[in-house]
């Protein structure tokens, strides 16, 4: 059952609720998450140039699917199931590696880089297997923003309007997100977290700033109207840049000044921040000097892994410019979001939180995660949300 | 399917036209299974053309799906990899080399001698 939730609060009701404490630590639903989410949207699953040369290969989990992504001699990167298609072995073990061929270990079935079967044993012998069809099974792949997105599902959705459309009709026209060229940046510093906890947890913790005065000294110190209790992220998806401080120089732990500014941003863009959510499972968050991007990947219903990626322009990164204090700012946030995060999991399934919880004003709009959350679980019966 | 034409190059040589040269893509492998037992034509990064027998010596794969590296090609299946030039072999599980045949083009069209020594087959593969 689901309950049906009032389009506006009723006179003097500040609150409205969240879903059941049983959203976040049902298996069952999680698996529902993971069929109808997360295996039929575009994930963001790594940085391009983390494969570099042709050969190079990396295995990421999407939903319940381990999957290949190789770069090619010719082709360019491309993305398949890890799954051998003759007696259905692991091709690829171990998490990264650069090979010449992808061969299962088990019968010696080897795939060129571009997924086609190449060779067996005795399969010269065997003229009329043919070598598209028993190749890996491939995943549909796009690259944006510097980063491989790949869709599981058969027909993805088109990427250019439910991605590609979606971030920059939020940004706006002017204050687009294509003025930070997040595709020439590259990586300044990766840190994984291991999360404890639910991945509804971490977006909607990441979609508002009621918490930020309390846990975020630090985000709160440079961006003051933090304490108001307002997000970047709005009602409606509307993306507001958040001021920096007066006495602020840069978006760095102490406030003191970052390194050199990208180049193309708009006026408007210069001494804000900016968040935006790419669902079901990216984070973009842009400054004046630097962009942060996450990546979430659900374990289950109550273990997320979380990659957060610092990207800096290429002469910050050649000339080893410094950027620790950039870093330790989101850092410290994620930090401390995911300790949050952790400490509100085990209550999820207490039976005082067995109606679910409340959203105060500055917190609504994370309604319109949860009913997207609602319209994407098709099997609704499955939801007793 | 290459078609095998027989073709005189010179008074002396007969040779075999095998394939065009834009049948072939730097840094891989044409197999040629018109002749038995099949040649592996290959065209190097450097422009050069070679060809050898397509027949891994120690089971039966095809060379001309390996990877070409330095003029040599590695086995698709396990690690052996063998000389474009000599077809010697570097390291097992291939014991045995492969042969080598001559290799003349012109007017884009590549022309193959075939060798008349004994191939050096896999168990299990057998000239027809």
């Amino acid at each position: 059952m689901i309950i049906d939730h009032l389009e506006e609060p009723l006179p003097g009701s500040s609150l409205r609720p969240t879903p059941a404490g049983s959203a976040y630590t049902d298996p069952a639903i999680f698996a529902a998450e993971q069929a109808d989410i997360f295996e039929q949207l575009w994930n963001c699953v790594l940085r391009a140039d983390s494969i570099s040369t042709a050969g190079d290969w990396k295995k990421v989990t999407v939903g319940r699917e381990e999957l290949i992504i190789v770069r090619t001699r010719r082709a360019g990167i491309r993305a398949f199931y890890n799954v051998c298609q003759h007696r259905g072995m692991r091709v690829c073990t171990g998490d990264e590696g650069r090979a010449r061929k992808l061969q299962c270990g088990y019968h010696a079935w080897t795939y060129a880089l571009e997924g086609e079967l190449v060779a067996a044993p005795n399969l010269t012998a065997m003229p009329d297997v043919d070598r598209r069809e028993y190749g890996l099974k491939p995943v549909h792949l796009r690259e944006w923003l510097g980063y491989v997105w790949v869709c599981l599902a058969a027909q993805p959705p088109d990427f250019d309007t439910e991605v590609l459309g979606e971030v920059r009709t939020r940004f706006g026209e002017v204050e687009s997100i294509d003025n930070y060229g997040i595709e020439h940046l590259l990586l300044g510093e990766t840190k994984t977290y291991d999360v404890a906890a639910n991945w509804k947890l971490i977006i909607e913790n990441f979609m508002e700033c009621y918490h930020c005065a309390t846990i975020h000294p630090e985000l709160t110190e440079v961006i003051p109207e933090f304490a108001d209790g307002l997000a970047s992220q709005r009602k409606n998806g509307e993306v507001h840049g958040s001021s920096f401080g007066e006495d602020i120089q840069g978006f760095t732990v102490d406030g003191s000044a970052g390194v050199a500014a990208l180049p193309a941003i708009a006026p408007d863009q210069d001494r804000k921040y900016y968040a935006i959510t790419v669902k079901p499972q990216v984070f973009i968050n842009t400054v004046p000097d630097h962009v942060i991007v996450h990546r979430m990947f659900p374990v289950s219903q109550s273990r997320t892994i979380v990659v957060c990626d610092w990207l800096f322009l290429p002469e910050v990164i050649h000339q080893s410019l410094p950027i620790e204090k950039s870093v330790e700012l989101f850092h410290r946030v994620n930090q401390q979001d995911f300790e949050a995060c952790e400490l509100t999991q085990p209550s999820m399934s207490s039976a005082a939180y067995a109606g679910g919880g409340a959203l105060v004003p500055s917190e609504h709009h994370i309604e319109e995660f949860h009913t997207w959350w609602r319209e994407r679980l098709r099997g609704e019966s499955r939801v007793a949300a | 399917m290459v078609m095998l034409v027989r073709w005189a190059v010179t008074s002396t040589d007969m040779s075999l036209k095998v394939c065009s040269i834009d049948d072939l893509r730097p840094g891989e492998g044409l197999r040629i299974d018109s002749i038995n037992p099949p040649i592996a034509v290959f065209l190097t990064e450097d422009g050069e053309v070679y060809a050898i027998d397509d027949t891994c010596t120690h089971q039966d794969a095809s060379l001309s799906a390996g990877w070409v590296e330095d003029c040599r090609v590695e086995c698709p299946l396990h690690e052996s990899t063998f000389s474009l030039v000599t077809g010697q072999v570097d390291q097992p599980p291939a014991k045995k080399g492969v042969r080598t045949h001559q290799v003349h083009v012109s007017g884009g069209a590549v022309y193959v001698e075939l060798s008349t020594a004994a191939p050096n087959l896999p168990p299990g593969v057998i000239v027809a």
